[in-house]
């Protein structure tokens, strides 16, 4: 096991990776900005050093201040958290050639997985289903109308060298097909000066299905089974559970069982997260892999009794799954987090600055992961993150009865947050039925619009 | 811990005290010591004052005894020597890099400033190594050497205050 290990991050998963680290024996570092050195994630490392000044390139992401900690520090591994340089190659192969371990799969596994295209290709060949689409760009309307024949639609033309929806159009009839090619064209050409498009199926009101995988350095991965993440905003995830209640057993067992085989053919390492888009019929299909540990991994602990961070850090120092995992994963009741933000409940504008008072709720089967405190200040450089709160029960009625009973005890006060946010959707029958995909924060933000709009 | 453990582990926070060591970390078999002094402006030992003191350092520290706990946490990896009182008015050039801080531009030579020195707007003072790149630090205003505050071979972080500086 590693004697030191450095954590690259901040926030409330700096102090979770440092916790595990604690907890194993070994012993931490924290890196932290000027603007973070009252953070809790500096209070509580055995070592802090300071690494530049608050913008984050200037310090959590600068590669060579961070490096340079880790060897004034002479740590063994460092623990990247999510976010920040955890999905870097450059980042990881930077550690491999300093000789420090980093603590996530191989720097080939962060670039396969961060080139869309290539990652398709690599699952599409272990038969892991992948979302319809083009092999490659769309040279006219009459190949576009062909492919959608085979896609079926409705199908979604993007521009290859697009993004922020420009370039982008829905096609669900043949006969819109040539006009709205033309101007998706038209629009990237302007937009990006290159008009090239490709072509996806496009999936109405999809649900966003997760599966966490644990890989050692052996060959062996397991799956420890999904998370729904459905409660969007914006791309953002607000809420999460395990398991899904979409999901059956056999589904869960054959997809586990298919990304086992795939990763551990293609040498996957250590902690990984395979997204998936899921259509009404309950058809599944591979959208991206995500090489870190996730913001929400705390609901899969939850409902296996696994802790991943530590196993995270056990994969690293060369132990095997058997010794890791219990010798039969299963599933335990119900889990789910929600994300509080440091952001208006309606506005959505973030909030900085000193928190006058933090009461944190406890309980029978609540967590909270937060590295906020009373007299804390929440600084303005970075996500709006300030507190996972998570609840299990034996099923999903108590994990929401739970939560619910949480939620009214999270008290925060000098900055606006999401909790009142969160403590609405919870009230709604949509989300209480398990009715939602990832159109259903928009749609509620709506409703409550039009409500609010009514006389009282 | 027996009496007699008890009693060489004190003659050793004595030794390792007196001879201004700031870090002691000992990890042998089921004995782990781990002791952190605060600092008091004194730069720590370097590494091969150590190595000498854990030759001489008594021997019967080997006995099973757990974890011994010494001083309070400072927090910082190196012992970063605040800025006192005396030191008000006067400029702090501080480190732009995470690195290893020398005085001089090589091993045995003399430092390129002392107490006293003139110095002006971008002359360089000191060197910061930090991934095995040396990078010169500039003093960033013109005028007289007051103090040194790091050490030839401490570790550096953002921000540190390395020379004082009084403006001329």
């Amino acid at each position: 096991m590693f004697r030191k290990v450095l954590v690259a991050n901040r926030g409330e998963i700096a102090l979770r990776v440092l916790n595990a680290c604690r907890e194993l024996g070994i012993r931490t570092v924290a890196v932290y900005s000027e603007a973070d050195r009252n953070a809790l994630h500096v209070r509580f490392a055995d070592e802090a050093i300071c690494i530049g000044p608050p913008r984050a390139a200037d310090s959590y992401l600068n590669v060579p201040a961070v490096i340079s900690a880790a060897e004034i520090a002479d740590v063994e591994a460092i623990h990247p958290g999510y976010g920040l340089l955890s999905e870097n190659a450059n980042f990881a192969e930077v550690c491999r050639a300093s000789n420090i371990k980093f603590i996530g799969p191989p720097p080939e596994m962060t670039r396969l997985m961060g080139e869309k295209e290539k990652a398709r290709q690599a699952m599409k060949k272990a038969k892991v289903p992948i979302l319809p689409g083009s092999d490659g760009i769309l040279s006219t309307a009459e190949e576009a109308r062909e492919w959608a024949g085979k896609v079926g639609y409705p199908v979604i033309l993007k521009a290859k060298a697009g993004g922020g929806g420009r370039g982008m159009r829905i096609v669900r009839d043949a006969e819109d097909l040539p006009n709205l090619f033309h101007a998706a064209f038209t629009e990237a050409a302007n937009a990006f000066g290159n008009g090239e498009l490709y072509m996806e199926k496009f999936i109405e009101q999809p649900r966003h299905i997760e599966f966490q995988v644990l890989a050692d350095e052996h060959g062996n991965v397991a799956s420890l089974f999904e998370r729904e993440c459905s409660i969007q905003r914006r791309h953002q995830k607000l809420i999460e559970e395990a398991p899904s209640l979409q999901v059956t057993p056999k589904m869960r067992e054959e997809v586990g069982r298919t990304l086992c085989k795939c990763l551990s053919e293609i040498g996957y390492q250590n902690a990984g997260t395979v997204e998936f888009l899921m259509d009404a019929s309950h058809q599944l299909y591979f959208i991206e892999m995500n090489t870190r540990i996730q913001v929400e991994h705390p609901v899969t602990e939850a409902i296996t009794g696994v802790d991943l961070v530590k196993a995270q850090l056990r994969i690293a120092s060369g132990e095997k799954l058997d010794a890791i995992l219990p010798t039969k994963l299963e599933i335990r009741g119900h889990a789910i987090e929600c994300r509080i933000n440091a952001e208006h409940p309606h506005k959505f504008t973030p909030s900085a600055g000193k928190i006058t008072v933090f009461n944190v709720p406890g309980g029978n089967g609540i967590r909270v992961d937060t590295a906020q405190y009373a007299e804390g200040v929440v600084p303005p450089y970075y996500d709006s993150l300030i507190a996972k709160l998570i609840a299990h029960g034996v099923d999903r009625a108590e994990a929401i009865a739970k939560m619910e009973r949480a939620l009214s005890q999270f008290i925060v006060q000098g900055i606006d947050t999401s909790i009142s946010l969160h403590q609405a959707i919870f009230q709604d029958a949509g989300f209480r039925a398990g009715e939602f995909d990832t159109g259903y924060v928009e749609r509620f933000l709506a409703a409550r619009a039009e409500a609010e709009k009514q006389p009282a | 811990m027996k009496q007699q453990d008890i009693e060489d582990l004190r003659q050793l926070i004595e030794f390792l005290k007196s001879h201004g060591v700031s870090e002691f970390d000992v990890d042998r078999g089921d004995l782990k010591i781990r002791l952190k002094f605060n600092p008091q402006g004194s730069a720590p030992a370097s590494l091969s004052d150590l190595a000498r003191l854990l030759q001489t350092a008594p021997q019967s520290a080997a006995h099973p005894a757990g974890t011994a706990h010494a001083g309070a946490t400072s927090g910082a990896a190196a012992a970063a020597a605040p800025a006192g009182d005396a030191d008000a008015g006067l400029h702090m050039v501080k480190s732009p890099i995470v690195g290893t801080f020398y005085a001089s531009p090589s091993p045995g030579a003399s430092p390129f400033v002392g107490p006293g020195d003139h110095v002006e707007k971008g002359q360089v003072i000191g060197i910061i190594e930090a991934m095995k790149l040396m990078n010169e630090i500039e003093s960033d205003v013109a005028g007289e050497v007051v103090k040194c505050l790091v050490s030839n071979g401490q570790a550096i972080e953002f921000g540190q205050p390395l020379f004082s500086i009084r403006q001329a």
